[in-house]
């Protein structure tokens, strides 16, 4: 399994090498590091996705002597290497730039929210195709554009506020939970993942 | 004699096709070939081998083994080459080679490097650049390079030139000849068995039709043809199916000494091609309904 997540590191070489620069670039103008740590190692992770979702490598895989479950976790291990790989680029990156590195409580954050996403998009990238994922979230957009314009206006403000409140929390308590909540969640994820994969047709 | 693959009532139902009690198998050390038309169940079954489909229901074995409990040990020993590309397009041989490399335990690079020789395959070259023949001898090495027992390959020779389908079955014969391995291969290509095949499985419609050597199809089958007049109720019978024309008949049988003895003299006997089985049984199996 593990020649699996060192295959999706190889094939994600080339990626890597230019999305991890362009990383460090963005830290020069705006170290908010959350959002923007999250939007690179979902769009890397999308990628590695996107590259074995053609049906002729899920032959070639499900050929060679690998198992379906180990496809699939190779998937959701690889995804932790990747974000902590773009943490590493932060702190990097902020050490060098900023002459400070993002705390902890960023980094877990975003490491966390990473794998909450990845929760999500996963299981449907396996059930559906990986390019739905994209139009699933221009509605999500459009109706979180809704919301913030009908309903609640202030909702971006709420948003900030909430990550700063996290962020301000002197309690560990709190992270402990939130983080045992996301690692639950992403099991459940995987557990969901193997159940659909199992059964596709190539 | 051991059998390499068993297949036992084998169903599988997708929309609009059926594989119905399907049962085979695939003797060790023998090249099996594997026939029928478009669309009736080859792919399937071969799907069903390599484990990327599950039977609704029945039995698969290989080297006696199931994949429930074994898939991975199988799978070291199987050598697969597919139809279609099924590499990294945007890679080299090369770099493809370092990812599936990995995956078996036997793996071994002065074959892979002696087979890239003989078949002169670019190494440094992307994978999406390579012909259909190139992409056939890729697979090919390698499905060879990590000493599988077991070749399972699906419409090998589909879309490649005369000249290299015999280059192709040049490559088989050799590796017969040399070690104790099992081919099993699909085709439509019937003059493909002719030189290689020593057990000939015949699928349609998703039915087992028989599994026969290739010599018992020379001694049980023949193309017979004759006049009109010889065909009544009774000599019909005799026949698989058959044909008319202005000039008189030409019908398939599947016992020929009794041919010989009913009409002697008065009909030409020929040696029919796969082809010609093909044909006549399917046609039969229509005229019977």
């Amino acid at each position: 399994m593990f020649n699996l997540i060192w295959k999706d590191l190889v094939l994600q070489k080339k990626g890597v090498m230019i999305l991890l620069p362009a990383l460090f670039g963005y830290i020069v103008f705006n170290p908010s590091y959350i959002w923007i740590g999250i939007v690179f190692s979902i769009v890397i992770i999308q990628d590695v996705f996107a590259k074995d979702e053609h049906s002729s490598i899920n032959k070639l895989l499900n050929s060679l002597p690998y198992t379906r479950q180990e496809i699939v976790t190779s998937k959701y291990i690889g995804a932790i290497i990747f974000t902590l790989l773009v943490a590493l680029t932060m702190i990097i990156g902020g050490m060098l730039i900023h002459k400070e590195i993002p705390t902890w409580k960023e980094i877990m954050l975003m490491v966390s929210l990473s794998m909450l996403a990845v929760s999500f998009i996963f299981p449907f990238s396996y059930k559906f195709k990986s390019q739905y994922i994209l139009k699933a979230f221009l509605v999500l957009f459009v109706v979180y554009m809704i919301v913030i314009t009908i309903f609640i206006h202030n909702l971006n403000d709420i948003l900030r506020e909430f990550v700063q409140t996290i962020l301000t929390l002197e309690d560990p308590s709190v992270f402990l939970v939130m983080i045992l909540s996301i690692m639950v969640l992403y099991i459940f994820s995987w557990l969901l993942s193997i159940r659909i994969y199992r059964n596709k047709v190539f | 004699m051991e059998n390499v693959i068993e297949l036992q009532n084998v169903n599988k139902s997708f929309k609009g096709f059926q594989l119905k009690d399907f049962s085979m198998t695939v003797k060790k050390g023998f090249v099996t070939g594997f026939i029928g038309g478009n669309g009736v169940g080859k792919s399937t079954t071969i799907k069903l081998i390599m484990n990327l489909l599950q039977p609704d229901s029945g039995t698969i074995s290989i080297f006696g083994l199931n994949y429930k409990q074994h898939e991975k040990k199988i799978k070291q020993r199987i050598g697969f080459v597919f139809d279609d590309n099924i590499f990294y397009e945007h890679l080299t041989l090369t770099e493809m080679k370092r990812i599936i490399k990995r995956a078996y335990s036997n793996w071994d690079d002065n074959l892979f490097r002696y087979y890239v020789e003989q078949f002169e395959l670019p190494l440094n070259k992307k994978i999406k650049t390579f012909s259909k023949g190139m992409m056939m001898k890729a697979s090919l090495t390698i499905a060879l390079s990590h000493h599988a027992e077991l070749i399972v390959m699906d419409e090998p020779t589909s879309g490649l030139d005369p000249v290299f389908r015999r280059e192709f079955l040049d490559v088989l014969h050799r590796l017969m000849e040399n070690e104790d391995k099992t081919i099993f291969f699909s085709t439509h290509v019937t003059t493909d068995l002719d030189s290689i095949a020593d057990y000939i499985i015949f699928i349609d419609k998703g039915q087992h039709v028989f599994t026969k050597e290739s010599t018992q199809i020379e001694e049980e089958y023949a193309i017979v043809k004759g006049e009109k007049e010889l065909l009544d109720a009774d000599t019909k019978k005799e026949f698989i199916s058959i044909r008319k024309s202005n000039h008189g008949f030409e019908a398939l049988t599947a016992n020929k000494n009794r041919i010989e003895e009913v009409f002697g003299q008065m009909v030409l006997i020929e040696k029919p091609s796969i082809e010609d089985i093909m044909f006549y049984t399917k046609k039969g199996a229509e005229w019977h309904v």
